[in-house]
């Protein structure tokens, strides 16, 4: 496991706030989970129904593995499974394996391990534009109301704040601009949108 | 100059909203100070020792007479009745309260002014020539790229947070003026005529350096790219931010700077990685149209110059009619500069009067004054070069003797433009929390020792620079003669490099031995100078000098009188 990632996860709120490339942010229920590898031993009992967000590297050594593989294939066939990429998990470099992906994950999420390291924008930004990932992809882990934009603009549609941001506040930072001046996931820059 | 539109004037505007609230949730305790620390950097506001320190940027160096006349009266009423231009061509006002800075943004949008991206993580303002559209060695007028890179580069999101700081330099002369080799990136741009890239490239080509920086590992930049076409920058740009995104390193902030990075992976490694990140990107629509040129083009057009005839200097030295005439004659000499057109000059008002409080400052008064200056003999605009001095880029040549009285009622007309009082200095310990020593004391102690215009103007060339720090703000690796200071247990020492330069020959100069104290500088100095001009040949300036001889004379004067020497230099410092 990557050693940029806290061994304990940052804690996410209970409600997840959801903003589609064509539609307002609103705020549901969070059913999934997030889980990081501890030790050894595999998934834990307590996902054995639920929603889990599993790590990019567990799902790869899993594949990998003949044994376990096909309990893990199961649960994702359930549309249970969905992977989060650490901040330093260079995704190029497992297209392959990103592309099988898409017939089994509902999303995909990026982790932040502290809110100014900005490697997973471009996790993001590279998923939409480079892998055609176009279901959801999730901001987690030190995930604040100032980043929200940001997010937004690479290619997040899906925010699980850590738990003390106030949802209130971060479901007004979408429409602080109405002018941009690059191209984002979410629309061309201003000059072009309106020429 | 450029005019912003409506897309500008509402991004900004939404700027300072976006901010003001930000301000009001640290303020209601509802923001930590850490978190909010990003926050404010990214617009601009640092935390020093006195108080809260604001960044203005000015782009590419850029200034209206209207911009100055704002700024003017931000140092009245938010500060202490001046502002400190830098050597990345911006303005700091050092005496500033968090609960006013909303205020000042909003006085700054009104005459299309931020602080957005002068500090923090980001791409930061974008420097350029300060001669830029007037220069007699031009090739290309670098402002519409500046500008258009400026926008392109604004609130950036997938750059926001990037490893460190990120500094873009424009140059587009024969000489280089912008320190092109230690930024991050150097921009060369290029007329190129046997280029064959369609029509909307003109000829219009950029070389690409990057890799150079200054702070504790100095190093000038590689060439990676060349002959770019123009309106491919927004996709090679981001192809190349993103490989440092990615991979820069983060685990220690002495390594994250993207210097760190080329270097470890070779500059063609480098190149390579950025150039399989373009080829997804080149041919997409982030990059560059014919529309956005002719939006931005259309304000550097050139000003209404009338038609005159080009004077000699004695025609202009004769408007002086006998007063005063060699005064006069030394400011032709040194701070006046060529211009492209017949029967005009460039001014530049030396903001380094001797034995003043700090080189770059200007109160209240000067800014309105020279802001008055810009109108009546310069369109109303003004420049802010990187060795923190103003220029007035148009003036009539038949008006320079008008012009240099005025200067001189203002204390900006010394005539010391690339002289050795002419220095390049940080704020220093006097202001900055990250500096290990005080720059500005030794800048008015090196003034005070060679305030004599005679043997200033023997001396000729050289650059002096100072930091306070290892983040080299004050570019000692490219001074001539360069001054860092130094920690060695609590105490302030300062170490001498010499044979930096800037230029077409940039160079990091070399670290001569262990530092010195403060009150040792200007003897040290002093035998310096001594011993070029005792070995110098005729008109051999003095890194010529220094490039003939090497460093071991010079070294030898340095210490001749040195007390006792300390144990080994910290370089310890932080940077935002």
């Amino acid at each position: 496991m990557s050693n940029s990632n806290p061994t304990k996860l940052i804690q996410s709120h209970a409600q997840v706030l959801l903003f589609p490339r064509e539609g307002k942010p609103f705020l549901a229920p969070n059913e999934w989970q997030v889980w990081d590898v501890q030790d050894e031993s595999g998934l834990p009992a307590e996902y054995a129904n639920s929603k889990v967000l599993v790590p990019f590297t567990w799902w790869r050594s899993q594949l990998d593995s003949r044994h376990e593989g096909s309990d893990v294939l199961t649960k994702a066939k359930k549309g249970q499974i969905g992977v989060w990429f650490a901040a330093d998990d260079d995704i190029l470099q497992h297209a392959e394996l990103i592309e099988s992906g898409k017939q089994y994950w509902p999303l995909v999420a990026a982790y932040f391990p502290l809110f100014r390291d900005g490697r997973s924008f471009s996790t993001a930004a590279l998923l939409r534009d480079r892998l055609g990932w176009s279901k959801e992809i999730r901001m987690i882990g030190d995930v604040l109301i100032d980043q929200l934009l940001q997010g937004a603009r690479v290619g997040f549609d899906s925010f699980a704040l850590r738990h003390d941001q106030n949802l209130d506040i971060a479901l007004k930072q979408f429409d602080l601009f109405t002018v941009t001046t690059q191209n984002s996931w979410r629309g061309k820059r201003s000059l072009l949108a309106i020429s | 100059m450029y005019k912003y539109d409506h897309i500008d004037q509402t991004l900004v505007d939404q700027r300072v909203a976006q901010f003001r609230d930000q301000v009001a949730r640290r303020l209601n305790g509802t923001l930590a100070e850490e978190e909010f620390r990003p926050l404010r950097l990214q617009n601009g506001l640092y935390h020093q020792r006195h108080a809260y320190m604001l960044r203005v940027a000015i782009p590419y160096g850029l200034l209206s007479s209207t911009q100055l006349r704002t700024l003017a009266n931000i140092s009245e009423k938010y500060d202490r009745g001046y502002g400190h231009f830098t050597t990345r061509q911006n303005i700091q006002f050092n005496w500033i309260t968090l609960e006013d800075t909303p205020h000042i943004l909003a006085d700054l949008a009104k005459v299309e002014m931020h602080a957005i991206q002068t500090s923090g993580n980001c791409i930061r303002n974008i420097t350029s020539d300060a001669f830029a559209g007037v220069a007699g060695d031009e090739y290309v007028d670098t402002r519409p790229v500046c500008e258009l890179l400026r926008q392109w580069s604004t609130l950036h999101p997938e750059f926001a947070h990037l490893p460190r700081k990120f500094k873009f330099a424009v140059n587009g002369a024969k000489e280089d003026r912008t320190v092109l080799l230690c930024h991050d990136v150097g921009i060369e741009l290029k007329k190129n005529k046997d280029g064959n890239h369609g029509e909307l490239t003109n000829g219009l080509t950029a070389d690409i350096y990057a890799g150079g920086g200054m702070g504790r590992t100095p190093i000038l930049g590689s060439l990676i790219k060349q002959g770019l076409p123009w309106q491919l920058l927004p996709s090679y740009l981001t192809a190349l931010l993103r490989v440092y995104n990615r991979f820069g390193r983060r685990d220690n902030l002495y390594k994250a700077r993207i210097k760190i990075l080329v270097k470890a992976l070779g500059p063609e490694e480098f190149a390579r990685q950025v150039e399989g990140e373009w080829l997804h990107l080149q041919n997409g629509d982030d990059n560059f149209t014919r529309a956005e040129w002719d939006r931005v083009a259309k304000h550097f057009t050139k000003p209404a110059y009338q038609t005159l005839p080009t004077l000699s200097n004695e025609q202009i030295i004769a408007k002086a009619n006998g007063v005063d005439t060699v005064a006069f004659s030394r400011w032709l000499e040194r701070n006046v500069k060529a211009h492209q057109i017949p029967g005009y000059a460039s001014v530049i008002l030396s903001l380094k009067p001797h034995g003043t409080v700090a080189p770059g400052d200007a109160t209240t008064a000067q800014m309105n004054a020279i802001a008055n200056l810009a109108d009546q003999y310069s369109f109303g605009e003004l420049r802010v070069t990187h060795e923190q001095n103003l220029v007035l880029a148009d003036v009539e040549q038949a008006k320079l003797f008008e012009l240099w009285q005025a200067a001189k009622q203002q204390q900006v007309a010394l005539p010391n433009v690339g002289l050795l009082t002419d220095i390049i200095a940080c704020p220093g310990g006097d202001f900055c929390s990250l500096a290990n020593a005080k720059s500005l004391p030794i800048a008015k102690a090196i003034q005070e020792r060679f305030d004599d215009l005679d043997y200033l103007f023997d001396l000729g060339d050289i650059s002096l620079n100072i930091s306070g720090c290892i983040n080299s703000c004050g570019h000692h690796h490219v001074g001539n003669i360069g001054v860092l200071g130094v920690d060695k247990d609590g105490e302030e020492w300062y170490q001498i490099t010499l044979g930096g330069e800037q230029g077409n020959d940039a160079a990091i100069g070399k670290v001569i031995g262990p530092s010195f104290y403060a009150d040792e500088i200007p003897d040290v100095i002093t035998n310096i100078i001594n011993t070029y001009v005792a070995h110098r040949n005729e008109d051999e300036s003095f890194i010529d000098a220094y490039g003939r001889l090497g460093v071991i004379p010079f070294k030898e004067a340095a210490y001749q009188n040195a007390k006792k020497k300390g144990k080994t230099d910290k370089t310890v410092g932080e940077d935002a």
